[in-house]
């Protein structure tokens, strides 16, 4: 986890053990494949720490409001010339990924363009269906945000991973009712060993906010039951919660989650640099290097 | 991978934007079949989404019309509407239907397409008595 927090980079001592960065997860498969989900501000320090790619570098970006964005243009690897990176996203009638993109990674908003990257990165759009990268199978899917917005389901190793950071599935329906056909994600998600999903919003703050994309706690983890997952990361804090005040989230998601029949150690919130392995047998979790 | 229960994005957005509505409203699927209505149309028709579920277009026909004049219903091959909406055009037709009770109603409805990235999804159409019309 190289960036869990939501809309706006949060930096500061409150929010030091959550961490501040905007959306980043990177995936390394069994086979040495490496697999970046999104490209917020913590894609700066993750591709500090990689070493030279052998092989080609997958980003799938989620969608493009710059909390999932604003790191690329800091991303090491773009800036040799020897990489071979890929960047998948969210196709728009309006215009194509790359084009999309350029937008930020332009004047007035960049010193540079993106025909300017040494590595000469390309742009593919994610159709909604499925294919391989590495050793992984990916599907990618549209889910419920504002805009054009994807989810992923990796599926490598005897495991899956499900990433669906925006997330408002419960808009306008009530989840732990309505039919799982008519839940926005829920073929991605359905049984996956770990769910990475959307919890900006306390229930209570949640009605403010209608609308604007995200999950409040309560729908997160209805989330989560309802599509069987074995695992919930709770995911996009939001920057005005604290370190102070996720820990306390934290014991509720974990009280509420056993609520709905998950075992509490089962749930908790993402936190920056933390490291977890998927093995396919016995999942186990161990400490960032 | 899971796969096929889902639909589509833009028929899951339509129905919990007409699940909240007062207007009498249904979403079909692009094949035409009703795969929701929501709970004034289900005041109207008398009988609630919940307990029909999914039905069929053939069905749906059958039970409610659209009648022609003799009272007859109008086979969906030849239901301007749905024709319209399958171009992927808006469409409005004012049409004689039949509630559960067996009561003939005449009623103004209104449909607009629901496209999405693979085409033509199916239609949100909505209904009430034309103005003038009301008992």
């Amino acid at each position: 986890m190289w960036g869990s927090r939501g809309s706006i980079p949060a930096p500061g001592p409150e929010t030091m053990r959550y961490g501040g960065n905007t959306s980043c997860v990177v995936v390394d498969l069994d086979d040495g494949s490496t697999l970046v989900l999104d490209a917020g501000t913590g894609i700066r320090s993750a591709g500090l720490a990689m070493p030279p790619p052998d092989r080609p570098l997958h980003i799938l970006l989620t969608h493009l409001h710059l909390d999932h964005i604003q790191g690329l243009m800091f991303f090491a690897p773009l800036f040799r010339a020897e990489s071979e990176v890929v960047v998948w996203g969210p196709s728009s009638p309006e215009a194509s990924l790359r084009d999309r993109i350029g937008r930020y990674i332009s004047a007035p908003l960049a010193p540079i363009e993106v025909r300017e990257l040494p590595c000469h990165p390309s742009f593919r759009e994610a159709e909604p269906t499925e294919w391989t990268l590495g050793g992984a199978r990916i599907r990618a899917a549209p889910v419920t945000h504002r805009g054009p917005t994807l989810g992923y389901r990796i599926e490598a190793d005897g495991t899956s991973l499900c990433y669906i950071p925006d997330h408002e599935p419960g808009l306008g329906a009530r989840l732990a009712d309505v039919d799982e056909e008519w839940i926005s994600g829920y073929d991605l998600a359905r049984g996956a060993g770990l769910l990475i999903h959307d919890a900006q919003y306390t229930d209570g703050e949640y009605p403010r906010h209608l609308g604007w994309g995200h999950s409040p706690l309560g729908d997160a983890l209805t989330f989560g039951a309802r599509t069987e997952v074995e695992r919930l990361l709770l995911f996009h804090h939001d920057p005005l919660h604290s370190d102070d005040f996720l820990d306390s989230l934290a014991g509720q998601a974990a009280m509420r989650w056993e609520a709905l029949g998950g075992a509490p150690h089962r749930v908790e919130l993402a936190t920056e640099r933390r490291e977890i392995a998927l093995p396919s047998a016995t999942p186990a979790d161990v400490p960032a290097a | 991978m899971p796969n096929g229960s889902q639909r589509p994005l833009e028929l899951i957005l339509a129905r919990n934007l007409l699940s909240n509505l007062a207007t009498p409203a249904l979403l079909t699927n692009d094949a035409g079949d009703i795969v929701f209505y929501n709970t004034a149309a289900g005041e109207f028709l008398g009988r609630p989404f919940e307990a029909s579920g999914t039905v069929p277009v053939d069905e749906w026909v059958v039970d409610y019309g659209p009648l022609d004049d003799a009272g007859a219903p109008i086979p969906i091959d030849r239901h301007p509407l749905a024709q319209t909406l399958r171009s992927s055009h808006a469409g409005h037709e004012n049409y004689t239907i039949r509630t559960l009770d067996g009561v003939h109603h005449q009623i103004a409805v209104s449909g607009v397409p629901v496209i999405g990235s693979d085409g033509y999804e199916g239609a949100m159409v909505f209904f009430w008595t034309p103005r003038g019309a009301e008992a």
